[in-house]
């Protein structure tokens, strides 16, 4: 048998070189491949596929119980509400012909709803579908999230407690007009209707089976679902019997699931994904720095909140010196920077943007290192905690590195940290128990354009649940309550911004979050991809995008010319 | 022949349950399903509703006899993650593993083996140095270390291959295969090119070999037919050990790639702690190796003339 | 060792690359943390560009950079090389120990013994490696290092085993284990007096080999993000972190790559160049 030679060793350092060199070659990434001709203003083209993409996955498309950003994506292709935002964040009509007559009193709303909506398998919507729907998301056996937006309904506590087989406060005036009236005025009332919560389904397609309901979602949306392979992709085709005409443009869209970020940017640099969101902070610092992508993306401050979430049941943060003590040590900045500035740092319970946002807060978490270790005093815990907390973060390199830093931050005050990394629907489903997680690393994003929408469901008790609570940090306060619901209420919006100041500075200065930042939302399409927007509300809503499709063919990178046969292009040539 | 069948196969049966068995302690003992899904602070209440929902209630031993009773009728369960049945997913994701690994295999073979035969035809030169090296830097780089390269340089940065994904059509899938089952390949490719060699240098010595030469047969059939031949005796019993690794060594480079098969499946089913997916992905994986086996065992008997004559004495 | 065993292995140079590769990883892992110059964990303010936010790269006060959250690479380095080590070298003894030892007893005692650690290591050789690692690390409670050693070692002793035990059978119908055994010496001295020191040859040559093995085994289960827990660093981790980095700082992704390459291309040459001049018929 042949001895090994020395020159194995060279050769194997000459390999090693060799990876180096290449490494470390200039990239060849410049800009756009494909060439996209008309402005947003030309005439939309019908026709084509459109493929985005997630990097987790979806935990269903029932929109009753759905309440994560990426089942929504798809959500909001399948159902229509009875109302919608515009990109200015306005309500405006979809399902319905008009927004609501309101009554003088402020507390009962009636809809007229379109008479030539139909459901994908070809039956009219009716007001009393839009009832059942409702009556289905409220019930107790649903246990949906969105039950806490209807909570002003005239009669609901009467339903869900199984007394009345219906909600008083839903009533079905005639074939397309519904009322809705409330025990009290409520300022949000409208945007929960505008949410996914109110969609109307056929309830003859929404049995008691919630699995299969969710595998297979009926609604009157421009999108119908074609295939659906778990945790690979999503397909949707365009429905026929839309009741927009001419929409939606795109014959097909592809939702894929499960892409790794660094995989998923260089697939959309190729031309293999139509748009990207969520990227490293390195790749994110590339896009926006890149001039020839600038026509093709677009950078917005997203209405968000992250931070720290401690459970206010557990030790030891049932103590407020120490939730303080946490947040005055994160160090907000240094967050920033090490994420490349795709964040902006906030102190605060509100987002810049909404009503009762103060950037003189004097309550504003800051960072100050003697503040927290004076917080730390005051606990008891002068020489920091004995005992490690559990830090749970989303499994990933992004969690992982929120989770890192707030683990250097808390070492400052001696409490140390470790981190339980879980992945997302783990992360979802175990987070919102009671009494099972201490301390989390999450956010939330608005639902609507309103205050309310962070503090409700976050700080409010009613949102503390045994299940799929979103108050995660289980925080109860009766004052809070008091002040959010009449804030609610409130008709007049100067006294209305003042109460959430109140409970901005109340929920900021208790400090159940140590809130740290927005993120700052950076998005990409390629050229030939028209009629799309960040949506604030919706996010990511791809219902009206058009594609340049003639540019795109001639743009194809494989070429025939190129020598590939046709049938090894990507999605078989042409799509 | 005959007997050797019945013997392994129901050796392998044996083995199969076993491992089952063993899978099922660990993933039902040394991790509680409930406790690992709700969380150490779980409530008393909230462990007990999840338990009888998910039959966990029931004593060990009985959830035992029942998980066998359904195995035995081809039913894995359902997966806790998504309520759908495991045999389907699994169904569905296990022709895209195979694509993957039958391409890869063939690329470690037509690598391998041909590079192994080189190298020996011309050994002692900077030839087979050369092949040998790159062999033994083959045998030292994981999946993770070539995957990412592969994926920036030759697939995004010179645009020859997919970025990974799964493609669309059927030729579209292949050509998506090719960097991912390139990568699965480096490893069994340097495997065999050294094993062929060292085999097909010791061939070329043989007497038989020798004996053909002198009768005249031309070098190229010497080489093939006779040195080759013989030579790849070894090689089927490691090709037979290499399936498994085909099945399940895919985790890695089907992560980095995003192919959707059973190694991500199984990524997957681990990060939703989805015991009966899990079950369900080690007994394939087990089968496998067991299949893998008897082939490996079966084919040393049919190439073997030895065991040849003396089965058919 | 036998001297010309020794004088074979010292002619073959490649092997002395390996002896020299891995002396050098074994160094810089002992005394990694002596001679790391920051604090692994600790987040350097100044590591960080003031405007971007991109780690800074090589040579100055951060000799190889620093990372994405501004901790000094070098540093990470020299403290992840020990964890890697530490988990590898800990799963090769253990998997040494046991392989021998089961090896030992079933060549040596024959009969039931035998037919049931060959029954079972046949069984444990059909569970799927890697699945099985991370399943099990993933549904321990608090996973440490030693849970990680004890899962790879425990995992993978079965081929030294059966190696050990054909070579054990062999060694028993020897006339000087005959003889020690006509003369009365006890059983467990017989073994370890006379069979172990001629059975041991393939445990070094394999365990070598097993700790390049080990180490990439770790490595693959941290690149999954599935290994040791954050924030304590191996090549591992450091490598699936470097992957976000790598349009700017491929040095991120290539560093750990590298190390994790050249140890384990060390320690196969060196297994390798051991299988030569211990056994130079094979």
């Amino acid at each position: 048998m042949r001895s090994i030679r020395r020159s194995e060793a060279r050769a194997t350092l000459c390999v090693l070189a060799t990876l180096g060199a290449l490494a470390a070659c200039d990239d060849p990434r410049s800009g756009p491949r494909f060439a996209g001709a008309r402005g947003d203003d030309a005439a939309p083209r019908r026709g084509g596929t459109f493929v985005f993409h997630h990097e987790s996955d979806v935990r269903g498309f029932d929109p009753h119980v759905a309440f994560d950003e990426l089942s929504n994506m798809g959500i909001k292709l399948l159902f229509d509400g009875l109302l919608d935002y515009d990109h200015e964040l306005r309500l405006i009509p979809r399902l319905a012909t008009a927004l609501p007559e309101v009554s003088a009193d402020g507390r009962a709303f009636t809809f007229h709803l379109r008479h030539d909506v139909r459901f994908h398998h070809g039956r009219e919507l009716e007001a009393e579908d839009v009832r059942w729907s409702l009556e289905r998301m409220l019930h107790p056996s649903t246990a949906s999230p969105g039950v806490a937006y209807f909570a002003q309904l005239e009669g609901l506590d009467d339903y869900t407690a199984g007394r009345a087989p219906h909600v008083r406060g839903i009533e079905v005036l005639d074939r397309y007009t519904v009322r809705f009236s409330l025990r009290e005025p409520d300022q949000t009332f409208l945007n929960a209707v505008a949410m996914p919560f109110a969609a109307p389904v056929p309830r003859e397609r929404y049995g008691p089976d919630a699995v299969e309901v969710a595998r297979h979602p009926v609604g009157t949306g421009p999108y119908i679902l074609e295939e659906w392979e778990p945790g690979i992709r999503v397909t949707f085709r365009r429905n026929p019997r839309y009741w927009q005409p001419g929409k939606p443009y795109a014959d097909r869209l592809i939702y894929e699931l499960n892409l790794q970020r660094e995989t998923a940017f260089m697939r959309f640099l190729s031309g293999d994904l139509d748009h990207v969101h969520r990227m490293t902070p390195a790749d994110r610092l590339f896009l926006g720095q890149n001039a020839a992508w600038a026509p093709y993306r677009e950078r917005k401050a997203d209405a968000d909140l992250w931070g720290l979430e401690m459970n206010t049941e557990l030790p030891p943060f049932d103590d407020v010196h120490v939730r303080r003590a946490v947040a005055f040590v994160i160090d907000r900045e240094r967050w920033s920077l090490a994420r490349n500035r795709a964040l902006a740092p906030l102190g605060q319970a509100l987002p810049v943007g909404f009503a009762g946002h103060d950037p003189q807060l004097p309550e504003t978490q800051v960072r100050d290192l003697a503040r927290a270790k004076a917080e730390m005093r005051l606990a008891g815990h002068a020489d920091g905690l004995p005992e490690p907390v559990t830090l749970w973060i989303g499994e990933g390199p992004t969690g992982k590195a929120y989770g890192e830093l707030a683990q250097a931050n808390l070492a400052e005050i001696g409490i140390r940290v470790e981190l339980k990394p879980v992945s997302f629907p783990i992360y979802l489903r175990e987070t919102g128990r009671p009494r099972t997680a201490q301390m989390i690393f999450g956010g939330w994003s608005q639902d609507f354009p309103d205050p309310a929408t962070f503090f409700d469901p976050l700080f409010h008790s009613r949102a503390a649940t045994p299940t799929d609570s979103t108050n995660r940090s289980f925080y109860k306060n009766p004052t809070l309550d008091a002040l959010l619901d009449r804030a609610r209420s409130e008709r007049d919006a100067s006294r209305r911004t003042a109460m959430y100041r109140e409970a901005n500075a109340l929920v900021t200065r208790e400090a159940p979050w140590a809130f740290a930042f927005s993120n700052i939302r950076l998005e990409a399409w390629q050229p030939y991809v028209h009629g799309y927007r960040i949506h604030l509300v919706w996010s990511n809503c791809f219902r009206d995008v058009w594609l340049d499709l003639p540019r795109r063919r001639l743009a194809q990178r494989f070429a025939p010319r190129a020598g590939v046969p046709a049938a090894l292009l990507p999605f078989g040539g042409a799509r | 022949m005959i007997q050797l069948v019945i013997k392994r196969a129901a050796w392998a049966a044996v083995v199969l349950f076993l491992v089952v068995t063993g899978v099922f302690l660990i993933a039902n003992a040394v991790g509680d399903p409930a406790a690992a899904n709700l969380g150490p602070r779980a409530s008393a209440e909230q462990l007990r509703v999840y338990r009888r929902a998910h039959g966990l209630d029931r004593p060990l031993s009985e959830r035992y006899v029942r998980y066998l009773g359904a195995l035995a009728q081809g039913d894995l369960g359902r997966s806790l993650r998504d309520d759908q049945p495991v045999t389907a997913v699994i169904r569905q994701r296990l022709p895209r593993t195979a694509l993957l690994g039958s391409l890869a295999l063939f690329f470690e073979l037509c690598i391998g083996l041909g590079f192994g035969i080189f190298a020996a035809v011309r050994r002692n030169t900077w030839v087979d140095t050369g092949v040998m090296s790159a062999a033994f830097v083959g045998v030292c780089l994981p999946s993770f270390v070539t995957g990412p390269f592969f994926l920036r340089e030759v697939a995004f940065r010179l645009g020859w291959f997919p970025v990974g994904g799964y493609g669309r059509d059927a030729l579209d899938h292949v050509y998506h295969a090719v960097l991912p089952a390139l990568t699965l390949a480096i490893l069994g490719a340097a495997t065999y090119a050294r094993m062929m060699r060292s085999e097909m240098i010791e061939m070329l010595r043989a007497d038989f070999v020798r004996t053909a030469r002198a009768k005249g047969a031309s070098p190229v059939a010497v080489v093939l037919r006779h040195a080759a031949r013989n030579a790849l005796l070894p090689i089927v019993t490691m090709l037979g050990l290499s399936l498994p690794l085909i099945v399940t060594g895919a985790i890695i480079t089907e992560k980095i790639y995003d192919w959707p098969g059973i190694g991500r499946l199984a990524i997957e089913s681990i990060d939703a702690l989805d015991v009966p997916m899990i079950l369900g992905i080690v007994l394939l994986a087990s089968t496998t190796v067991q299949i893998g086996n008897f082939f490996a065992d079966l084919a040393v008997a049919a190439l073997d003339p030895r065991i040849r004559a003396g089965a058919s004495r | 060792m036998d001297p010309r065993a020794f004088r074979r292995f010292r002619k073959n140079r490649g092997a002395l690359v390996g002896a020299v590769l891995v002396a050098f990883v074994l160094v810089t892992a002992l005394f990694g943390p002596v001679l790391a110059p920051h604090a692994p964990d600790a987040q350097f303010p100044d590591a960080l560009d003031r405007v971007t936010g991109l780690p800074v790269g090589a040579g100055g006060h951060y000799l190889l950079g620093a990372d994405q959250l501004g901790r000094d690479v070098l540093s990470r380095l020299l403290h992840g090389g020990q964890t890697s080590l530490f988990v590898a070298l800990g799963a090769t003894a253990l998997a040494l120990t046991s392989g021998l030892s089961v090896g030992l007893l079933a060549g040596y005692l024959g009969g039931p013994v035998d037919t049931l650690s060959m029954r079972s290591i046949d069984v444990l050789l059909s569970l799927p490696f890697l699945l099985v690692a991370i399943v099990v690390n993933r549904v321990v409670d608090s996973p440490s290092l030693l849970v990680l050693c004890g899962l790879l070692g425990g995992l993978s002793w079965m081929t030294l085993a059966r190696i050990t035990r054909a070579k054990t059978m062999q060694v028993r119908e020897l006339e000087f284990v005959q003889a020690a055994r006509a003369l009365g010496m006890s059983q467990t001295r017989i073994v370890a007096r006379h069979v172990l020191p001629n059975v041991v040859q393939p445990a070094i040559i394999l365990g070598t080999t097993l700790v390049a093995q080990m180490i990439v085994a770790e490595s693959a289960m941290s690149f999954l993000g599935l290994g040791v827990r954050p924030p304590a660093a191996t090549w591992g981790t450091m490598l699936s972190d470097g992957v976000s980095m790598l349009s700017y700082k491929p040095l991120l992704m290539y560093l750990p790559s590298g190390m994790i390459a050249l140890t384990v291309f060390g320690f196969n040459l060196l297994g390798e160049g051991l299988r030569d001049a211990l056994d130079p018929k094979v």
